[in-house]
């Protein structure tokens, strides 16, 4: 597993803490390490953009295929999203299809109560 | 999971464009511009009906203010079906979007089933008008049964305080009573509407006496149409060349059904779209016995044979102008009450318009290739396989001249629908005035509080355009626009108002010689309007020599680029464009600089770097610099990812405006990705496709993305403007 993302795991929930530049590497990365994390058993996974600067449209489309790998087999939200990212997220319809919290607490309470229906 | 489908819409891989105007109509639904109303005017399929589906459902699905109502015309039905109709309708959308219960809007339900469902929902507000409506209809009385059907939305919009948003799909020309009554409910100004048809007839009918805007939905523009036809042949296996498609796009106008329908046949019959051959035969093959023509046949209703004469002398009419009614007669032998009918029925199929005494074709290019198929075939008894060989011959030799001059005709578009679109705004004078516009932006002599342009032009309420053509057999020069109008919103002699103008749309600058000959065409031209005032306009594409601009000043007369253009066109629809432009500080001058960056990983965080010292420097807020540099990370890798060279380097400029920031994004190579105009806001349930968002996302993201063609490849501009635009909101706590 690629493990330059820092991760925190809580339970049967896990946070991921995405890079500043979500470019094509680094969300290649984020990849591996929920599929990782999936493999384990986790069934909910946080992805925490509080660090993240920027990301770009080849990021997005991991992202997408992120969410369309988990779906079915657990639950995966954002949190920590910079206001250009929730917009970025919100331009490909992506707020649509995940819940997005202010942090990563919040989104762990929030995906607490989540087993993966809201996917 | 709950079914969240309302209308049925095209899915959105294959819905492109239309952004903007979804976006400027749910702001109208929501009450948040100044004339609620919206006539939607385009011809057929440009997607009028997706464009009012989707408004319906982002409406239904992102708030609760106000209660979407889509109904769609089902052509001739009797003003009593038509009120049932209507009436369920309405009471089905309502109580859906109460209960946030989408079946109840898919579904058919008769009024028993409906009644049964209000009464057990104790919703008992729209029980009434079920009952009065049976009431009506028991003692026959269909002026009651019309009136209670149209007059129930004001009535729930009163009662509960919450306004209903009603759209109108394919309103056509209704039957005399239905349009009277209807449009008596729309004048109430209870709540506010939109009626979208590809004729006038509802608009021009004239019952309708509230305040509407008008909304043109033309072909998508060249750009996105050829992204579009690209997704779909990726898509569907299909080779192709952005050469073809560019030229395939311009010939079918842009118009989604038909680019969709020629995608398809290329799939069925296992072409490609490589040339310009292969185009020719997919085309004639859909618009003679395909898809196209099958919709097309089915649609028009040509009932005769004069039908088809007259449209095919319409269509044959110099420079596509209009020929003058009493021509048209004498030519066609047909008694008053003939023309009249014929004339009648092609205005009402949206193929003809008619202007002071003059009928003119307003159809598309298909239309006119499948009506003159049908006139070579029906009329001369042509075979169909002679026919549509003749057609490929020319059609391939005029295809090879578009290619060398397929930029032209646009700018002339663009004027004709800056001048339909005038109706009473103010207009800041520079876009009127290219000589103080330029040095304005050479970063010249003006300082805050001496500019005299910061004045403002009234135009008129536009009422009809046409070329100049009939009245200028054998005249050389620019082609002339005329447009007739009134000011001050008074329809009398005395606020009458006439603009000539004239379109350069060759890539060189007006000159002294262009003037000249469009001041004499003017003058003449002016002796046959007998208005109190005629306005001189002089459009060029790219701008114009020194002793032009002097000489069009000294004469009174206006004159823009296609800079300036496209900042009216921007302002005519948004007004808060013509007063940002007013402000003086946009007289500063301007500081530019230039970043040229390697093919290396990550190079593009290097331009990131110096947008953001740009961007704080200029005084832009923490998001919007945020904003851009996000926008141009997206531009400059789609700059290296079609860059000729594996190693290409890309060229940035920065140029800081006293009130905007231009960013141009150039590469050595062939091309970007066109922009994808794809609407990803609507509620869907799939997730939104992986590829292609560069474009969309610069779009959100900045105030302007262009995307110009340049010799040797292409170039993305991104403008920001100082003043923040509105910021979507929407997480969880």
């Amino acid at each position: 597993m690629a493990g330059r993302h820092r991760h925190r795991e809580t339970g049967t929930s896990v946070v991921v803490y995405a890079d500043n530049y979500i470019n094509d590497i680094e969300g290649e990365k984020l990849e591996e390490m929920c599929d990782a994390f999936l493999a384990k058993g986790f069934k909910k996974i946080v992805i925490d953009f509080s660090g993240t600067d920027l990301v770009n449209s080849i990021g997005v489309s991991i992202l997408i295929g992120i969410i369309e790998k988990i779906k079915g087999k657990g639950a995966v939200v954002f949190s920590g999203l910079k206001d250009v990212n929730f917009q970025i997220f919100h331009i490909v319809g992506l707020t649509r299809h995940i819940r997005v919290f202010n942090n990563e607490e919040d989104a762990l309470k929030g995906s607490a109560s989540c087993d993966g229906a809201s996917l | 999971m709950k079914n969240r489908t309302l209308f049925s819409v095209c899915p959105d891989a294959e819905f492109f464009g239309r952004t903007r105007e979804i976006g400027a109509i749910l702001e109208r639904a929501k009450g948040l511009r100044r004339i609620p109303n919206v006539f939607l005017a385009g011809k057929r399929w440009t997607g009028k009906t997706e464009v009012l589906r989707r408004v319906h459902r982002e409406l239904f699905w992102s708030q609760a203010r106000v209660v979407p109502v889509y109904y769609q015309f089902k052509g001739a039905v009797d003003a009593e079906a038509f009120a049932e109709d209507y009436l369920k309708e309405f009471i089905k959308q309502y109580l859906a979007f109460r209960k946030r219960e989408p079946d109840l809007v898919r579904n058919e339900t008769s009024l028993e089933r409906l009644e049964k469902l209000l009464f057990d929902e104790d919703a008992f507000g729209l029980l009434d008008f079920t009952l009065i409506h049976r009431e009506a209809k028991r003692s026959g009385d269909k002026t009651a049964v019309l009136r209670n059907a149209l007059g129930a939305m004001e009535l729930m919009t009163r009662r509960t305080g919450t306004p209903v948003y009603l759209m109108l799909d394919d309103i056509g020309s209704p039957s005399h009573t239905v349009e009277r009554e209807l449009a008596a409910s729309l004048n109430a100004g209870s709540f506010p509407f939109i009626a979208a048809s590809s004729t006038r007839a509802f608009l021009e009918g004239g019952f309708l006496s509230s305040s509407v805007e008008q909304m043109t939905l033309g072909g998508l523009d060249p750009d996105t149409s050829v992204a579009m036809m690209a997704e779909l042949c990726r898509s569907h296996d299909i080779g192709f060349d952005t050469e073809m498609l560019s030229l395939a796009a311009m010939k079918l106008g842009g118009n989604p059904m038909y680019m969709k329908s020629i995608v398809w046949a290329a799939h069925r019959e296992g072409r490609d779209l490589k040339d310009l051959k292969s185009f020719v035969e997919l085309y004639s093959g859909e618009v003679f016995e395909g898809n196209i023509a099958f919709a097309l046949q089915s649609s028009l209703r040509l009932k005769n044979p004069s039908e088809l004469r007259m449209l095919c002398a319409l269509m044959g009419a110099p420079g596509g102008g209009a020929i003058p009614g009493e021509e048209l007669r004498e030519r066609f032998r047909l008694s008053e009450s003939e023309f009249s009918k014929t004339a009648s029925s092609l205005f009402a199929e949206g193929l003809a318009e008619y202007a002071l005494g003059s009928v003119k074709w307003a159809g598309d290019a298909v239309t006119a290739d499948f009506v003159s198929y049908m006139f070579e075939t029906r009329i001369k008894g042509r075979s169909a396989d002679e026919a549509r060989t003749a057609f490929a011959r020319e059609a391939l030799k005029e295809g090879f001249i578009a290619r060398g001059a397929r930029v032209q005709g646009r700018l002339r578009e663009d004027a004709a629908s800056a001048l339909k679109s005038f109706n009473g705004q103010k207009l800041v004078k520079i876009l009127f005035r290219n000589q103080a516009f330029s040095s304005m932006n050479r970063g010249g002599a003006t300082r805050p509080g001496e500019r005299k342009d910061s004045e403002e032009v009234v135009v008129p309420e536009t009422i009809g355009s046409f070329e100049s053509t009939r009245w200028e057999k054998g005249e050389t020069g620019p082609p002339i626009i005329i447009a007739h109008g009134f000011a001050n919103g008074r329809y009398d002699a005395g606020n009458e108002v006439v603009w000539i103008t004239a379109v350069k749309d060759t890539p060189s600058p007006v000159n002294i010689g262009d003037v000249e000959n469009f001041l004499r065409r003017s003058q003449i031209l002016k002796e046959n309007f007998r208005t109190t005032r005629i306005v001189r306009w002089f459009v060029g594409r790219d701008g114009f020599t020194a002793e032009a601009q002097k000489r069009l000043d000294g004469e009174g007369a206006f004159s823009s680029d296609t800079v300036q253009l496209n900042l009216i066109r921007d302002s005519l629809e948004d007004a808060s464009v013509s007063e940002r432009l007013k402000r003086e500080d946009n007289a500063l001058p301007l500081k530019e600089f230039e970043v040229i960056l390697p093919a290396s990983t990550k190079a593009e965080l290097v331009a990131v770097k110096a947008v953001e010292e740009i961007g704080t420097e200029m005084g832009f807020g923490d998001n919007a610099i945020g904003q851009i540099k996000a926008a141009l990370v997206e531009a400059c890798i789609n700059a290296f990812e079609h860059s000729k060279v594996k190693a290409g380097k890309v060229f940035l400029r920065f140029v800081a405006g006293g009130d905007r920031l231009t960013i141009h994004v150039q590469n050595g190579g062939v091309d970007f990705d066109s922009p994808a105009g794809l609407v990803a806001t609507a509620e869907t349930e799939a997730l939104p496709r992986k590829r292609g968002w560069g474009f969309e996302l610069m779009k959100g993201l900045m105030d302007e993305v262009r995307l110009e063609r340049i010799s040797g490849g292409a170039r993305i501009v991104l403008v920001k403007y100082l003043i923040k635009k509105g910021e979507t909101g929407g997480r969880e706590a």
